[in-house]
């Protein structure tokens, strides 16, 4: 089961997912990337049932680009989140529904905010401070409730997704071992070694 | 555990003098797993009819959508905005459209209806998920705390309240129903609707 | 193109904090039953100026029958961009829609493409306010001031010659109105052969439209000196 974290602070979103592929319980690969650069200022972490996960942010992440390519200028955080909602809405009701969740981060450069939504398979969006997916939910959230600042630096922002990731290490009997973190403000997305 | 109770919820609306009055709750949650405490349910359509969409958190998105599509072609093509009463009825034929795989929503409405004469007279309705009416003449409540929220409603609603009274009336059966619900609180939103303005107030609530 | 410069003339004009559009209405007449544009809607008589969305406005020269047509159109375009991306369509996306449908016409035989040119005055965050202009075979462009219709060319030329870079939304509406003076067939300006309508910022930074309504511009033509003038009473004066 996929673990992905996300939080906003002072200027910035920072989005962390695990790097393990595993099929029944045998790991299969510990380096995957589950976090897309769907834009020059928007991240996507997807979790959810293996096949449809990578096939939809593929599918996202194209469509992106085009929208991005036809009219020169990238879809807004905002307006790109509400557009995959509305993917994942759709797809819900077909003959074949995608079962992906999602964390947004992206950075708005018109308003110079930091935006982070909330996406389930079901097509739920909310936009929130933080926000978790997976068994790793249960411990981040509460820890967040009490540790998340968003005013906070990206140093300290690091501090509590460290926090996040020691208790999961610690409490979860199936924890993931290492992960993924990249973080976009105005100058754009980058990846972080924790 | 039914469909309607997944991301919990719950709105409701009262009819005042010369007034109305519509309040929801700000959870999102996946079951009993809190997500947001920010999460409205409750859409200005026009000017002075609002409407609460509880259920289903990913149609509550969807349905605003629709109807504001199908709510703008009116108003740019017919040049007026529609009023509540009419509203309803949109609501409903939106709803049944879907009727043998509905949208999980209660939509709740309240609105001051503009009445042959040229003067505004309080409105409220509600629907069941496939936009059967019912069209009250004192309060309509939706969502997971619905049963709460009558039996207080039922004890505090009285008739022709001012504005400043019905909304401490409908905050009062809000907060109190909402406690006795784990699905539904974390913070409530208040809109008293007048025929020249709307007052909008958030409310803070016990926080488990 | 025969329709379009026999059409009444369409004049825009983008100032750094708005855009302003002005019409000459052709079918005008006692008779004309105008209770509709007096009462209730958004203004405008439904001729010439239209409102596209809540950000985009256009003024249309041409087949009236076209024209509505592809106003309807282009109200769907803009509707359906708000339902999939929970926000305003951009200008230049929404006359680009518009132009792959004129574009069509003219690529097939068979059908006549729509005999109609528009102006759009529009905001959007990415280049704030904007104005284009878009001819039956599909092309657009974006001007700063420019005109549509009969007697564009008079009209292109006064708006040349005074127009400047940084003219505010006032300036920009004196300018419209004193072009469409000179320009229009008739001697007085009044509200039964024009139409007008501006674009500005509310106090939230979102955009605003007014179209006009009768007496409206009325009062904006007494306040800017182009009334009509009560002869008998020059006379009486003089």
């Amino acid at each position: 089961m996929d673990i992905s974290f996300a939080l906003t602070g002072k200027g910035y979103v920072l989005v962390a997912a695990d790097t393990t592929a595993a099929r029944s319980i045998i790991k299969m690969k510990s380096d995957e990337d589950k976090i897309k650069v769907l834009s020059p200022h928007l991240l996507m972490a997807f979790s959810g049932e293996p096949g449809d996960t990578v096939n939809f942010a593929e599918y996202v992440e194209r469509n992106l680009r085009l929208y991005h390519i036809r009219h020169t200028y990238p879809l807004r955080p905002a307006s790109a989140a509400s557009w995959i909602r509305r993917s994942l809405a759709e797809s819900l009701r077909s003959r074949s529904p995608y079962s992906v969740n999602l964390l947004l981060g992206g950075y708005d450069t018109a308003t110079h905010t930091p935006e982070l939504y909330w996406v389930d398979y079901l097509g739920t969006m909310t936009s929130v401070p933080f926000g978790a997916h997976g068994y790793g939910s249960y411990f981040a959230l509460s820890l967040l409730d009490r540790y998340h600042d968003p005013e906070a630096g990206l140093e300290e922002g690091l501090a509590a997704l460290r926090r996040c990731i020691d208790e999961v290490s610690k409490r979860l009997v199936v924890s993931p071992g290492k992960y993924k973190v990249k973080v976009v403000d105005k100058d754009g997305v980058r990846e972080i070694e924790l | 555990m039914s469909i309607m109770q997944y991301n919990g919820g719950s709105v409701i609306a009262m009819v005042g003098k010369d007034c109305v009055a519509i309040a929801s709750d700000l959870r999102l949650g996946n079951q009993s797993l809190g997500i947001s405490s920010n999460f409205e349910k409750i859409f200005a359509m026009t000017e002075r009819t609002y409407v609460g969409l509880p259920g289903l958190a990913t149609d509550v998105t969807t349905l605003h959508e629709q109807l504001r599509y199908r709510l703008n072609m009116y108003t740019i093509k017919e040049e007026r905005t529609m009023e509540p009463e009419t509203f309803i009825h949109l609501v409903s034929s939106t709803l049944y459209e879907k009727r043998w795989g509905p949208y999980f929503i209660e939509p709740v409405l309240a609105g001051m209806q503009k009445t042959p004469s040229g003067a505004f007279r309080p409105f409220v309705a509600s629907t069941d998920l496939i936009g059967c009416i019912n069209f009250a003449k004192d309060f309509v409540v939706a969502g997971t705390a619905s049963e709460k929220l009558f039996g207080v409603a039922e004890g505090l609603w009285e008739p022709d309240l001012e504005p400043e009274d019905l909304f401490e009336t409908i905050s009062q059966t809000l907060l109190n129903a909402v406690d006795r619900d784990a699905y539904s609180g974390w913070g409530a939103v208040v809109h008293v609707i007048t025929k020249d303005k709307v007052v909008k107030r958030t409310l803070k609530g016990r926080m488990d | 193109m025969e329709a379009i410069s026999h059409a009444g003339t369409v004049l825009g004009v983008l100032a750094k904090d708005g855009v302003v559009l002005a019409a000459e209405k052709k079918v005008t007449g006692k008779l004309l039953d105008m209770s509709g544009s007096k009462e209730g809607g958004y203004g405008g008589s439904g001729e010439k100026i239209f409102l596209l969305n809540s950000n985009v406005i256009s003024g249309v020269a041409g087949l009236t029958a076209d024209a509505n047509s592809l106003v309807n159109y282009s109200r769907q375009t803009a509707q359906g961009h708000l339902f999939n991306y929970n926000d305003d369509i951009p200008v230049e996306l929404l006359v680009q829609r518009l132009c792959d449908l004129k574009q069509g016409y003219t690529q097939y035989g068979g059908l006549r493409p729509f005999g109609v040119s528009i102006l759009y005055a529009g905001y959007d965050p990415h280049y704030q306010f904007q104005l284009y202009h878009s001819d039956p075979s599909g092309n657009y462009s974006g001007w700063k001031a420019t005109c549509i219709g009969a007697n564009n060319g008079t009209a292109q030329s006064l708006l040349k010659q005074e127009y400047k870079d940084d003219i505010g939304i006032d300036e920009a509406v004196g300018l419209v109105l004193r072009t469409m003076s000179k320009t229009m067939d008739s001697t007085t300006l009044g509200s039964e052969k024009l139409e007008f309508a501006t674009l500005t910022l509310d106090a939230d930074k979102r955009p605003k439209a007014k179209i006009y309504k009768p007496a409206e511009i009325d009062a904006l033509l007494v306040k800017h000196d182009l009334a009509k003038k009560d002869e008998d009473a020059e006379m009486r004066a003089a």
